[in-house]
């Protein structure tokens, strides 16, 4: 009893915030662990290879972060793969006439879904993983319907897009820009207090319901473009553009430490580290040699054992 | 040693960092209304949260007639004969009546493997009608009913089957002085009856009134155990603060004249189903306080003049012209409101508590270049929790680790931040101990003196008769009366406008 009354509650914060700490590294010591054993496996084949496994990371970074809001308020969004799909269709389509106008039709089209996507979660007050698997399938559908005769082909002109310089530049950009707004604006804050407690929010005088609205346009948009740079890699649309990117977005952020249920423990650090660390894992898989079922068997086990590791058990019953 | 029902011995609880009981003793007589008080955070819900099943026990041993229990859960606990009734809501939504009284007891009704649902509705009806609750019907969904009924239903849930020990912690702050009559009625008839209730409150003439003896705890330790007939409540006061409380407590002043001039006007305010036709002025540097039975609409008033009621009539109107209909106008307009409901509409829980008290204030904190920086919120946020003395760690601590009252600090805190001119306070001391309300009620008073206008929402009558300068009180939605501060004001005269 006497020893147990000897640890002082300051040392005792101190463990507690030890261990805060330990969770917030523990993603990025994963992703140097992850590559090194991968490079280690491959014989190297990953390092030199780096330009194509980071050639996939960009639309993921891109189109995470849009999701990487919606899941701070404690919502969630699994049509980001049909919206990739629909503007990759859209952005080929209108690429013959104009690439920049392209890009443009290409961000409506996305920030359209997240319209439906928002008026669905806030004005009718649906939970918003049912909205977003109803509208994943209806666009996979039309996606189906637009492509399955023949792929959707663009500009040839597209392809002089893709680069490395320019996707790494516009990556950064976005992502500098989503980072001063979440981390240096109200947006930011209003976002994390949305998902601690909407009602205290909307107490404390944010319009809730306005800014869920938005933040689901806004995601659907930041992937719309995203689909541009998913299409200058492969110049035209097919039925499978963006499929299952819901799925990947979902495991990169929960492997970049975020919790499931948004709220103030996020950090814009999750999207980039567990971007990194998806491709880094799924190209490391694919290159020893793995299919695709084995692989998303891993995967699935992987995401699984995140969650159960990290989820905030106390604020799950939030998740909108 | 017949008379003794429950020893306690050497009981302790940690929930990691904090100790909330330790090494506590003491024993509780049979027929005996035995009181639990102590400032918040002293240990008393964890305490007899393990007795009933709602925590594990972390060390120490409870004692009924002679046997140890060691509850697992409430239906155990049920079972060896303790119940509680909950500070709040202790009843599930989506069932009916009849199966929350009987919830984890259905065993009783079931036949072959068939609950009989006609039977257990008899049953509870019986009941119901044995407390004088006839109106409410058995069949029905427990959601039909408001708050203070569904009080009064955990009353038969809790009581029915005769248990040893009765816990009932803080119940009283939620009811209406009605519902606290039914209350105390149903505490003697178990006293009567030879068993013990355990009675957690705040309201130390209740406690006095109301109990044979009381135990005092203080940061988790047992200080004392003292018959109710031998002390005042002075004494309570300084056994639950460990020091004599010095200062006044309410308002000393009787005489001072309110300004005329009108900060706000409240037009025909009508709330569909809440409140109706409400009109009243809201003075310079003027505390008007509504009373009134919890379910009198003076809540919704609150609500109303925030502009955060769903579908309101009628006009709320600022000196300037202003019209309040939404929130974020009514905080632009140097608004403050702190809820009754103070854990889901006035504090972000999950949040640290600087964000919290930053978050309506957020525009004040740009930088050169419209941009937030950490180092001016934490500056600000650190400013007012210290001014409010808010008990924490750092500013980063989640709100959702402090107690009531420093939660209700950290609502005042961003208020104070934010330099509101009226302050809409719904049940402003809600469970929050001594100290902490002579605190508030002394901020109130700087407040008041500093030209601030408040609205005090309480249905703590002494509160309202000792910090108000006018009192309106509510009755079924409508204003029903209005009384001036004075010395010979007391709770009749109020409760006589109230039903």
């Amino acid at each position: 009893m006497e020893t147990t009354k000897a640890v002082s509650k300051e040392k005792e914060m101190k463990m507690l915030s030890v261990v805060s700490t330990l969770r917030a590294v523990l993603p990025i010591v994963g992703l140097v662990v992850v590559f090194i054993l991968f490079n280690v496996l491959t014989a190297g084949r990953m390092i030199q290879n780096m330009k194509l496994v980071l050639s996939q990371v960009y639309v993921t970074l891109i189109a995470a972060m849009g999701v990487f809001f919606i899941m701070t308020m404690g919502g969630l969004d699994f049509s980001q793969g049909s919206i990739m799909g629909m503007a990759s269709i859209v952005i080929c389509a209108v690429s013959k006439t104009s690439i920049p106008l392209g890009i443009i039709m290409g961000i409506l089209t996305g920030a359209a879904i997240g319209t439906i996507n928002g008026f669905f979660h806030v004005k009718m007050k649906i939970k918003s993983f049912i909205v977003t698997i109803c509208t994943m399938f209806l666009f996979r559908g039309l996606i189906k319907y637009l492509a399955s005769d023949a792929p959707v082909g663009g500009s040839a002109l597209l392809m002089n897009y893709d680069t490395t310089a320019f996707k790494l530049i516009i990556t950064v950009i976005v992502l500098l820009i989503g980072f001063i707004a979440f981390n240096y604006t109200k947006f930011g804050i209003y976002l994390k207090a949305i998902g601690a407690g909407e009602m205290a929010a909307k107490f404390a005088g944010i319009r809730t319901g306005k800014m869920k609205f938005l933040i689901y346009v806004l995601s659907g948009a930041i992937t719309g473009f995203a689909a541009f740079i998913n299409v200058i890699k492969v110049g035209s649309a097919t039925t499978n553009s963006g499929n299952q990117l819901e799925t990947q977005i979902l495991i990169a952020l929960v492997l970049g430490g975020m919790p499931i249920s948004g709220g103030a423990k996020v950090r814009f650090m999750n999207i980039v580290v567990g971007s990194l660390l998806y491709i880094v894992l799924s190209s490391g898989l694919t290159m020893m040699g793995l299919d695709t079922q084995t692989m998303q068997l891993i995967q699935g086990v992987v995401f699984l054992v995140f969650v159960a590791v990290f989820a905030d058990r106390e604020s799950l019953q939030v998740i909108k | 040693m017949s008379d003794v029902r429950l020893q306690i011995k050497n009981v302790s609880k940690t929930f990691g960092i904090t100790k909330a009981v330790q090494d506590v003793s003491f024993d509780v007589m049979k027929g005996e209304v035995h009181a639990l008080i102590g400032e918040n955070g002293s240990g008393k819900s964890t305490l007899t949260n393990m007795l009933t099943g709602i925590y594990t026990i972390g060390g120490g041993t409870f004692i009924l007639d002679g046997k140890e229990v060691r509850p697992k859960n409430q239906v155990e606990a049920n079972n060896e004969g303790i119940s509680i009734i909950v500070q709040e809501l202790g009843t599930l939504s989506g069932l009916t009546v009849a199966e929350n009284i009987f919830l984890g007891h259905e065993d009783m009704f079931v036949k072959a493997g068939v609950k009989n649902t006609n039977a257990m509705n008899r049953k509870a009806t019986e009941l119901l009608e044995q407390y004088g609750f006839g109106r409410i019907k058995a069949a029905a969904m427990i959601d039909d009913y408001n708050f203070e009924d569904r009080k009064l239903i955990e009353i038969v849930k809790a009581t029915y089957f005769n248990p040893k020990v009765v816990v009932i912690d803080e119940t009283t702050t939620a009811l209406s002085q009605e519902g606290r009559e039914v209350l105390y009625k149903h505490m003697n008839r178990i006293r009567s009856e030879g068993n013990t209730v355990i009675f957690i409150s705040h309201d130390l003439p209740e406690v006095l009134a109301k109990s044979d003896s009381i135990t005092v705890l203080r940061d988790g330790v047992y200080i004392d155990t003292v018959k109710s007939a031998e002390v005042t409540e002075d004494d309570l006061k300084k056994l639950m603060v460990g020091r004599e409380v010095s200062g006044a407590y309410y308002r000393a002043d009787y005489d001072e004249e309110v300004s005329d001039e009108v900060v706000l006007s409240v037009k025909g305010v009508t709330v569909p189903g809440q409140i109706k036709d409400v009109s009243f002025e809201l003075h310079k540097g003027e505390i008007l306080g509504f009373g009134g039975l919890s379910e009198s609409g003076m809540h919704e008033v609150g609500k109303a003049i925030f502009g955060a009621s769903f579908d309101r009539q009628g006009e709320v109107r600022l000196a300037d012209g202003t019209e309040i209909n939404d929130i974020p106008t009514a905080i632009k307009s140097s608004i403050a409101y702190t809820s009754k409901n103070r854990d889901t509409e006035s504090v972000v829980m999950n949040q640290g508590i600087g964000d919290n008290i930053c978050l309506p204030s957020l525009d004040s904190l740009l930088n050169g270049f419209k941009l937030l920086t950490k180092k001016k919120m934490r500056e600000f946020s650190n400013k007012y929790a210290e001014e409010m003395s808010v008990k924490m760690v750092n500013v980063d601590q989640f709100v959702s680790d402090l107690s009531g009252g420093n939660k209700q600090k950290v609502v005042l805190a961003r208020w104070i931040g934010r330099d509101a001119d009226i302050l809409v306070l719904d049940s402003p001391t809600r469970g929050i101990d001594i100290k902490v309300k002579q605190d508030i009620y002394q901020l109130m008073d700087r407040m008041r003196k500093s030209g601030k206008s408040i609205i005090m929402i309480s249905e703590e009558l002494m509160e309202l008769i000792g910090m108000c300068d006018r009192i309106i009180i509510m009755k079924d939605g409508e204003i029903s009366g209005e009384l001036s501060r004075s010395r010979d004001m007391d709770e009749n005269s109020l409760i006589a406008k109230m039903v």
